[in-house]
């Protein structure tokens, strides 16, 4: 679903590669953590699949698509199959929570008959019925997180990419986060969470890719976190 | 594509960059207001180039008992001398036609054209009888003119396109000169359009960035702002043609009209024939900057 083959990404303004080298598979449906201390290449990872970025060298992959060949007006298609979901929610404040997750339909030219349709089964699944005339502000952090994984999924993305999910959220609403990406994974969509929530990663038992100044330092199925801060 | 929701983004952008957007405005109208006097002098300046151009002739007066410049040493012109002056016209391929003027003719317009008392005083003779020489074409005026100019018995051969060429002048200045100063305009207009739409490119920054994210085509993210601009230059425009109309309607129509009635002078069915064009280059320079700007601000 997603492959690295020998990707090195150098930012012009920093001293060392930002990616190294890099080479690695998401096999489709997989739930991959990626871990490592902060500017290790986490986010470059991310950015890279989404093409946001492109890569110095090396050839990447992702939905059977080459990015290398993919053109600039193709990009949206591509995004259109990854859902994300940030640390800081990013949501809209003056919109409700459905206009939110409706938002993402809307902006891809979805029918409103589709909207009305999708969005409330969304709401749903990620266990916010009842709240979707409310407003960000009146939600809690677990509840907003939970509304920015409604809209990432809203389109059923083949691929979910988590930036440290619960970076701003306490241990228990932590979990029920992780619970929620652990059902869209058992949907088959493929989800790649950069994190650093060290008692997330060793307890829910998945695969676990570490970074380290931007080189692969360790791949490792059913594997922890591994590492002290 | 989602008309209700780009409706409702232009509504809020425009109204979120108020200040910007009436600036936008102005701008746009004045430019499009020197633009659109400038085209209006220009149609002014056919107008009367149309008018006088198929009046212009030139006269070949020729020599009476009173002349003494010019070819007249021999005293009033011969029958041979005007023969031989209208063969050598006839023959020119300049021209189209010749008129005689007899000196009774000449003294009878005169009367008509002075209601004066000097007419009383006036005999006849003391007028020069001429030839009155219509052009193929008017700007070809100078063969002619040297064809004849030195035959005996001319005693001065008079280019009304020499009297009219000084207003032409001054109207090719005025009309030069507002297209320059429209031109710049234009230039501080798409400036300000650029910073205005990169400002509300900003403004709407968390929203642009979602819409990326979800993959929302480039086109889709940037007609909102492309329209916005667009209706602001359209505003723009509406209000400098309507500084166009009132400059016809005033300077034209109560002041120069009505004063002088020798020549043709531009009306309003003249402004509606340059407002589209004023329409069209107002909503397509917004457009273009904002497109422009956002080519590089909003890019995938």
């Amino acid at each position: 679903m997603i492959r690295f083959d020998n990707v090195t990404k150098v930012y012009p303004t920093q001293s060392g590669p930002a990616l190294e080298s890099l080479t690695m598979e998401v096999e489709r449906g997989e739930f991959v953590f990626l871990v490592g201390p902060s500017g290790s290449g986490k986010s470059t990872f991310l950015r890279l699949v989404l093409k946001e970025d492109k890569p110095s060298d090396g050839r990447i992959r992702v939905a059977g698509k080459d990015l290398h060949r993919l053109s600039n007006w193709k990009v949206p298609h591509l995004r259109r199959r990854i859902g994300t979901v940030f640390q800081d929610f990013r949501l809209l404040p003056n919109k409700t929570v459905f206009e939110n997750v409706a938002f993402a339909l809307q902006v891809i030219g979805k029918s409103r008959r589709q909207i009305s349709r999708d969005v409330p089964a969304v709401l749903d699944l990620v266990g916010l019925d009842g709240k979707q005339d409310r407003m960000p502000d009146q939600l809690s952090g677990g509840e907003q997180q939970r509304v920015a994984v409604a809209r990432a999924f809203v389109n059923r993305p083949l691929i979910l990419l988590a930036d440290e999910p619960t970076g701003n959220l306490d241990p228990a609403t932590s979990v029920g986060i992780m619970k929620l990406l652990d059902r869209i994974n058992r949907t088959g969509t493929t989800v790649v969470m950069a994190t650093h929530d060290q008692s997330i990663v060793d307890q829910m038992r998945k695969r676990v890719v570490q970074l380290e100044h931007g080189r692969l330092v360790r791949d490792q199925s059913r594997g922890v976190y591994g590492y002290t801060r | 594509m989602r008309f209700q929701y780009v409706l409702s983004e232009i509504v809020t952008g425009l109204r979120r960059n108020l200040t910007m957007t009436m600036a936008v405005i102005i701008t746009v109208s004045i430019s499009i207001a020197l633009f659109g006097t400038g085209l209006l002098i220009r149609a002014q300046s056919d107008a009367m180039r149309g008018y006088w151009y198929d009046r212009v002739e030139i006269s070949v007066f020729m020599c009476n008992a009173y002349t003494a410049e010019g070819n007249c040493s021999e005293g009033t012109v011969t029958d041979s001398q005007r023969d031989a002056l209208l063969a050598e016209l006839e023959n020119h391929p300049e021209v189209e036609e010749v008129f005689h003027e007899s000196q009774e003719e000449a003294y009878e317009r005169f009367a008509e054209d002075m209601d004066d008392p000097v007419v009383d005083v006036i005999t006849p003779d003391q007028l020069q009888e001429s030839f009155r020489v219509a052009l193929v074409d008017p700007d070809e005026y100078e063969g002619v003119v040297s064809a004849v100019a030195g035959l005996p018995g001319v005693q001065n051969v008079h280019d009304q396109r020499e009297v009219l060429g000084p207003l032409f002048r001054v109207l090719d200045w005025f009309q030069n000169g507002a297209v320059v100063v429209a031109a710049i305009q234009v230039v501080a207009a798409t400036l300000l359009i650029a910073n205005t739409i990169r400002l509300a490119a900003f403004n709407r920054r968390r929203e642009t960035g979602i819409m990326r994210l979800v993959g929302a085509s480039n086109f889709y993210i940037q007609l909102p702002f492309i329209l916005e601009a667009a209706i602001a230059g359209l505003l723009g425009s509406v209000l400098g043609a309507a500084a166009v109309f009132t400059v016809q309607e005033v300077a034209v129509g109560r002041l120069l009209a009505p004063n002088f009635t020798f020549t043709a002078w531009v009306d309003r069915s003249d402004v509606w024939g340059i407002v589209p064009w004023l329409l069209i280059t107002g909503v397509f320079i917004s457009a273009l900057a904002s497109f422009v700007t956002l080519r590089r601000y909003l890019r995938v």
